[in-house]
C-alpha cells in the first residue's frame, strides 16, 4: 500500500507473467500484491523478499510509481493446492460441496466461481466448466496444472 | 526474511535458499499401491506450529538439510544434515 495521491490509475492490472496485481483505492492509495512465501506459513505478516519482488514487479510496469513510499504491508493465508488449481464440486461426503484452494486466484474469480458452486449445489451434480475440479482429480493423476511445473505448491 | 542456519555455512539470509518442503515424507517402495504413491506425491500435513522441512542452500553450498520452523512465528528452532537428528527427534 502506498501513500495516497490524485488518481493515476482507473482499473485493476494484474500481470501472471511477473506475479503482481496494483489498483488503487478510493482513498488514493495504490493497492499492491504479488506472490507467496514460497514455505508453509500462518505467520500472516508478510515477508520481506516478497514485499521487494512486489515493488520491483510494479516499478517494471510502472516506473512512473518510483517516488511513491511504501506505508504498509501486509500477508495472509493461501489455500495452495498441489495443482495450483481451486477445488469445487462435491464431496465423497453425501451432500457436502466445497469451493476452496484457490490459491491466490480467490479475489478475481469469485463472482464465476460462487454462480459455478451454487449450480452445484442446486443440481447435485457439476456445472461442465468446473466438472474437472474435483477433489478426486489428484488420486486420478488428472490434476489441472495450467503451467505444468509439478505437484508443490510452491511453484504455482 | 528468515535467517537460516546451514549446517555447512551457518546463518545466512533466506533469499540464498530454496524449500523443499515437508522433510517427514518417505518414498513408497516402487512395487507399493497406487494409493500409497498418491500420498506420497499429493498429501500432506500443514501443521500450524513446528514443521520439520527441507531446505537447499542453492546459492550457497548447494545441500539439502532439514529446519525445524515454527509455522505461526518464523522461529527455527534447528536445523541439522539429513542425516543427522534434530534436537527432540525420536532416537
Amino acid at each position: 500500500m502506498s501513500d495516497p495521491v490524485k488518481p493515476v490509475l482507473d482499473t485493476v492490472v494484474t500481470s501472471g507473467a511477473v506475479h503482481f496485481y496494483i489498483s488503487q483505492s478510493d482513498k488514493g492509495e495504490l493497492v499492491m500484491g504479488g506472490d507467496l512465501d514460497f514455505c508453509n506459513s500462518y505467520s500472516q505478516r508478510g515477508n520481506l523478499p516478497v514485499i521487494e519482488h512486489v515493488v520491483s514487479a510494479c516499478l517494471a510496469l510502472f516506473p512512473s510509481f518510483g517516488r511513491l513510499k511504501v506505508m504498509r504491508t501486509w500477508g495472509g493465508v493461501c489455500d495452495m493446492t498441489m495443482d495450483g488449481s481451486p477445488i469445487i464440486g462435491m464431496l465423497p461426503v453425501k451432500g457436502l460441496t466445497m469451493t476452496g484452494g484457490w490459491c491466490y486466484g480467490g479475489f478475481k474469480a469469485t463472482p464465476a466461481s460462487g454462480w459455478l458452486h451454487a449450480y452445484t449445489i442446486a443440481r447435485g451434480e457439476p456445472h461442465p466448466k468446473n466438472a474437472a475440479f474435483t477433489l478426486e482429480r489428484f488420486a486420478r493423476g488428472q490434476t489441472i496444472d495450467e503451467k505444468g511445473v509439478g505437484p508443490v505448491p510452491w511453484a504455482h | 526474511m528468515l535467517l537460516i542456519p546451514c549446517p555447512w555455512c551457518g546463518p545466512r539470509a533466506q533469499v540464498e535458499f530454496t524449500y523443499g518442503g515437508d522433510a517427514t515424507v518417505k518414498r513408497p517402495a516402487p512395487d507399493a499401491p497406487i494409493a500409497a504413491w498418491v500420498e506420497f506425491v499429493y498429501m500432506r500435513d500443514n501443521p500450524a506450529g513446528p514443521h520439520d522441512e527441507l531446505w537447499q542452500h542453492s546459492a550457497g553450498c548447494r545441500q539439502w538439510f532439514r529446519v525445524r520452523r515454527d509455522t505461526r512465528t518464523h522461529e527455527i528452532q534447528g536445523s541439522e544434515r539429513p542425516d543427522a537428528a534434530l534436537p527432540g527427534d525420536a532416537p
